[in-house]
């Protein structure tokens, strides 16, 4: 992380866009949406690069986290920013019911993780009580004032959006680097000597799911009270699964950056050219897109374009 | 109540050689290419969507659909394996990826060609009634089951004798030994889809007769899939059959005794059982999973 990337990034994304776009409605939703995106796909690959685990559940971390930090929220009048904290820890605690899965390798964790983001959102339908069920909570509490500001505007949704994807992009950058970002790293080369050398690595892959559930329980929690209203089908939506894997397989999810960019770039095509152009079943783009990455440049799109320019530049001498 | 309860299991019986054929598929892909077809329940809803369409459009009984519909679902299945076998690297977590892009496409084109709306079949013969004792079905129910048990047998039958069979078992318990006694991996790995494609359009079929389909619920059904290879761990057909028998026990039970809605959660509790208890499934040997 480079300081002369870092800082012209920082500036433009907390000075220039805001004074670009602070008053145009539309386009700060699309850019809060695609930030939550971006945030949940940065869990994703967190999961997927350093754990070497497949997720197809993260919708159940993200209903999860929204379904604590509003009920909190409301129920208990707690203050909302520690509501979305809590939304976090909730959904790591719910995470803890995958970790008999994590003896299940590869491609059968896979798929208990694709059952268990079902079984929450029946739960989230059925326990009335508690959630409201199939109808849902509304006028959830909007995100408070703080130090005069108030967040509850597009704009300051904006910034709490923005802020907490950097953070968690910080800390992500902080444990790949890690002693135990290494010791991740060797595991998937070899987990059986990686083993040997002492390494617990059930321990470690438990961590980075805890870790990937908090940060997309935060998510969830942030997205409920931006959104004011929930509903068991919207906050386990099949959707908070697929468009964080399309995004990271597009960026590429193996490195930092590249969920970001790819779920920024991802939200923003689908909304404003592929849902205009098909309203119902717009989707299917992006599975042939999620396809024809894995075939032809699975590693995400920026070494696809680097090795096209390296190919441009031989072609031209 | 008893004679409730004795219904209910009736019908969860009823429901398991369908749910067997489906995972039969999800389970010969997984032994030839030792990877997970997480498209496969989409291509069993999508030979019931063609049973559908060709029903509503030129009245054709969904029984004379079925060589229509085989032949479409083995073509994507084949065409599915023909994406896979492209894959590069790391294949075992990619063509995960990619199949689950693939379910992704089927289930959108499904929503808009046949719209969200829950579709099923309007041949009353398949509707009515039959008594055997004090327990009730559907005629459909009962023509499925058995045209599924058979539809196993033969195949369970096929796999133990036939030189092709054997190649499929061979290509399962190794790829490079097999290789070596003349076996074609590639083309036993083809099969393999084929075969999938085949139970699963015949599958597909029965669904449609005997239930309600809408487009999100091919993930259920790969997931179904999923949870009756657990159960049954991975390796004979009359473990499969076990399994889907009792998911479907525990389904109906579920519906008849609590709650319709909590329908898809019997299966999971099983499958958590399962997995705490018996990591290897009911009847899977000393070998570990993964």
């Amino acid at each position: 992380m480079k300081i002369r990337i870092v800082l012209p990034l920082l500036v433009v994304l907390y000075v220039i866009v805001p004074v670009l776009w602070g008053g145009d409605k539309y386009v700060l939703s699309l850019l809060v949406a695609s930030f939550t995106i971006a945030g949940v796909a940065l869990a994703w690959a967190l999961l997927g690069n350093l754990g070497g685990m497949v997720s197809f559940g993260h919708a159940a971390f993200f209903g999860v986290g929204s379904y604590t930090s509003a009920l909190l929220s409301m129920k208990l009048g707690l203050p909302i920013f520690l509501c979305i904290l809590m939304g976090g820890v909730g959904a790591t605690l719910i995470s803890t019911t995958v970790l008999p899965a994590l003896r299940l390798r590869g491609p059968f964790f896979a798929l208990a993780i694709l059952a268990y983001s079902q079984i929450f959102r029946i739960l989230a339908t059925e326990l009335e009580g508690i959630t409201g069920g199939a109808g849902g909570l509304s006028s959830i509490p909007v995100l408070p004032k703080v130090l005069g500001y108030d967040f509850s505007s597009k704009l300051g949704g904006y910034f709490v959006a923005i802020t907490i994807v950097l953070f968690f992009t910080w800390i992500y950058h902080l444990i790949r680097r890690s002693y135990y970002g290494i010791a991740l790293r060797a595991m998937q080369e070899s987990e059986d000597a990686t083993r040997v050398v002492g390494v617990n690595s059930t321990l470690l892959k438990a961590a980075m799911l805890f870790i990937s559930a908090f940060m997309t329980g935060i998510f969830g929690a942030f997205n409920s009270h931006y959104i004011n209203f929930l509903e068991p089908d919207y906050a386990f939506h099949s959707d908070w699964t697929i468009l964080p894997v399309v995004a990271a397989i597009f960026g590429g999810y193996r490195s930092l950056t590249g969920p970001l960019v790819g779920a920024v770039a991802i939200y923003l095509i689908d909304q404003s050219i592929f849902k205009n152009l098909i309203p119902s079943g717009h989707q299917f783009i992006l599975g042939a897109l999620l396809g024809a990455m894995v075939l032809f440049s699975p590693d995400g799109l920026e070494p696809f374009i680097s090795k096209k320019l390296r190919w441009g530049k031989r072609a031209a001498h | 109540m008893s004679e409730l309860v004795l219904q209910s299991i009736f019908s969860g019986l009823l429901m398991g050689a369908s749910y067997a054929l489906i995972g039969l598929g999800l389970a010969l892909v997984f032994g030839t290419m030792k990877i997970i077809n997480l498209a496969h329940g989409e291509l069993v809803l999508l030979s019931a969507y063609i049973a559908y369409t060709m029903e509503s459009t030129l009245g054709w009984n969904p029984l004379w659909v079925i060589p229509l519909s085989i032949l479409v679902v083995c073509a994507c299945a084949i065409l599915v394996y023909f994406l896979v076998s492209g894959i590069q690297k790391n294949r075992e977590l990619n063509s995960l990826i990619l199949t689950f892009g693939i379910g992704i496409i089927i289930t959108n084109l499904s929503l808009m060609i046949w719209a969200a709306n829950v579709r099923s079949t309007s041949v009353s013969w398949f509707q009515e009634g039959v008594v055997l004792g004090f327990l009730y079905s559907m005629r459909s129910e009962l023509l499925f089951f058995a045209a599924g048990l058979a539809l196993l047998a033969i195949i369970w039958r096929w796999l133990k004798k036939s030189w092709y069979g054997r190649a499929v078992r061979a290509v399962s318990s190794h790829r490079d030994a097999s290789k070596l006694m003349g076996i074609n991996p590639q083309f036993t790995e083809m099969l393999s889809f084929v075969l999938a494609g085949l139970t699963g359009s015949f599958a597909g079929i029965a669904i449609y007769c005997t239930n309600v389909i809408y487009p999100p619920l091919g993930a259920t059904l790969t997931v179904k899939a999923f949870i009756v290879t657990v159960l049954a761990g991975l390796g004979s057909i009359p473990g499969l059959l076990v399994g889907s028998i009792l998911l479907g026990l525990g389904e109906s039970l579920t519906i008849t005794l609590l709650r319709p809605s909590l329908r898809e959660l019997a299966g999971m509790i099983l499958f958590l059982l399962v997995l705490f208890v018996l990591p290897n499934g009911l009847f899977g040997g000393a070998r570990r999973r993964g």
